[in-house]
């Protein structure tokens, strides 16, 4: 399956992405921390954009690969990319935390409120919940074929809050900033955008190196159980 | 295991450097102290002294000529000759930080660069918060990961279960 060997080619350069996502981040970081200017009305407080920004997106990515897995799972049932799927859920919900953690802090000191019901945050936490149902509905069944197409049903019916996420920003004005980087421009200074770029393609390496390493890592547990004999379905072997 | 015990030794080993350098720099460039300290440690060399600038304080004398102000904290005043840049935020009431020397012959604080509350705190939390559960999330999956490795090695052969219950019974 076209799929399946894609993730075995990529799967050989697993360390590859940790090293690149590794020193991506860490020059992101130099830069963010160190080199870039304070926001003329944030002050430093901006800087937790650095990993802010980077997470949310990751968050949202992993979520888009989730869907994209779920879509190629029903279609073709694939069982790596069913484990691809739930290890990017996995992921998702870590990232996903990260990200309104984060974004807490950083309302505190510039909304002065650790949290508000503002569209942007609120369709953000609604994908937690999606996220963390997923992976509560994994655990809940027996039958494994069951399991991995009714996550997928899941993933895909979840992926409706993708753009509404997305978009918030821009059709509900409030206190959430609108997009820097948009079809329209980019409104964010060219020392500041330049290690938020780093840190975003540095934590997309990162997201794709833990994808591997996480999805290897449920295979491998599969594979234990089959070999103990204990869990033989259709679907892991 | 033992290369993935050593590829994290690496990995915390550089950590701990940017720790101590954040550290550092956290204490050369960024900590600022408040002006009963000021007056109380009488410091010869560079500080930051974050404070609030008392109301009806600010003289302007000419173009050009240091302001003065009264800076406050903690129970404690002092005066500072401001010779920097024009700042907006230089008003009454405004919490600042001001970059400087202390001159124990005037008793004055002589400044030449003022800067925003730093609120590092925050940036802190934040990137601590993120980046030590990243750490570990990756760590305990590739350590799991590493000792299924192992595990799977150890199952040697495929047995039913039925078949190995069966095996129990008979011993």
């Amino acid at each position: 399956m076209i799929v399946s060997r894609l993730i075995a080619r990529l799967q050989r350069y697993e360390g590859w992405f940790g090293v690149a996502a590794g020193l991506l981040i860490m020059v992101g970081l130099y830069m963010g921390l160190v080199t870039s200017s304070p926001d003329y009305y944030q002050g430093e407080v901006v800087r937790i954009m650095y990993i802010h920004v980077p997470a949310a997106q990751s968050a949202m990515f992993a979520y888009t690969v989730l869907f994209g897995g779920s879509v190629w799972y029903l279609w073709k049932r694939d069982p790596i990319v069913d484990n691809m799927s739930h290890a990017a859920a996995g992921i998702g919900v870590f990232f996903t935390l990260v990200a309104l953690i984060t974004g807490s802090i950083w309302a505190k000191p510039t909304w002065n409120t650790w949290w508000t019901w503002d569209p942007r945050l609120i369709s953000f936490a609604i994908m937690l919940l999606i996220l963390v149902g997923y992976l509560m509905l994994r655990t809940f069944l027996e039958d494994k074929e069951k399991e991995a197409t009714y996550a997928a049903i899941i993933a895909i019916i979840g992926f409706v809050d993708l753009p509404i996420i997305h978009f918030s920003v821009e059709w509900w004005r409030t206190l959430h900033q609108p997009l820097s980087i948009s079809t329209r421009g980019v409104s964010i200074a060219r020392d500041m955008l330049i290690p938020l770029l780093l840190m975003s393609v540095g934590f997309y390496l990162l997201f794709a190196y833990m994808l591997m390493v996480r999805t290897q890592m449920l295979y491998l547990q599969h594979l234990l159980e089959a070999k103990r004999g204990r869990m033989l379905s259709k679907v892991h072997l | 295991m033992k290369w993935f015990y050593i590829r994290w030794g690496g990995v915390l080993i550089v950590a701990a450097t940017i720790g101590i350098f954040g550290i550092q720099r956290y204490n050369r460039d960024v900590t600022a102290i408040s002006p009963d300290r000021l007056l109380r440690e009488q410091p010869t060399q560079m500080v930051r002294v974050l404070g609030m600038v008392e109301a009806g304080s600010v003289i302007k004398e000419a173009e050009g000529k240091p302001i003065g102000f009264q800076l406050s904290g903690e129970g404690a005043k002092i005066g500072v000759q401001y010779q920097g840049e024009e700042a907006e935020n230089l008003r009454d009431l405004k919490t600042v930080v001001v970059v400087g020397k202390w001159n124990s012959t005037t008793q004055t604080f002589e400044s030449e660069k003022l800067a925003l509350v730093p609120n590092y705190g925050f940036v802190t939390a934040a990137y601590l918060i993120s980046l030590l559960p990243m750490g570990l999330f990756l760590f305990n999956m590739e350590r799991k990961v590493a000792l299924l490795y192992i595990l799977i090695k150890e199952e040697k052969v495929y047995q039913p279960e039925q078949l190995a219950e069966e095996q129990l019974e008979r011993r």
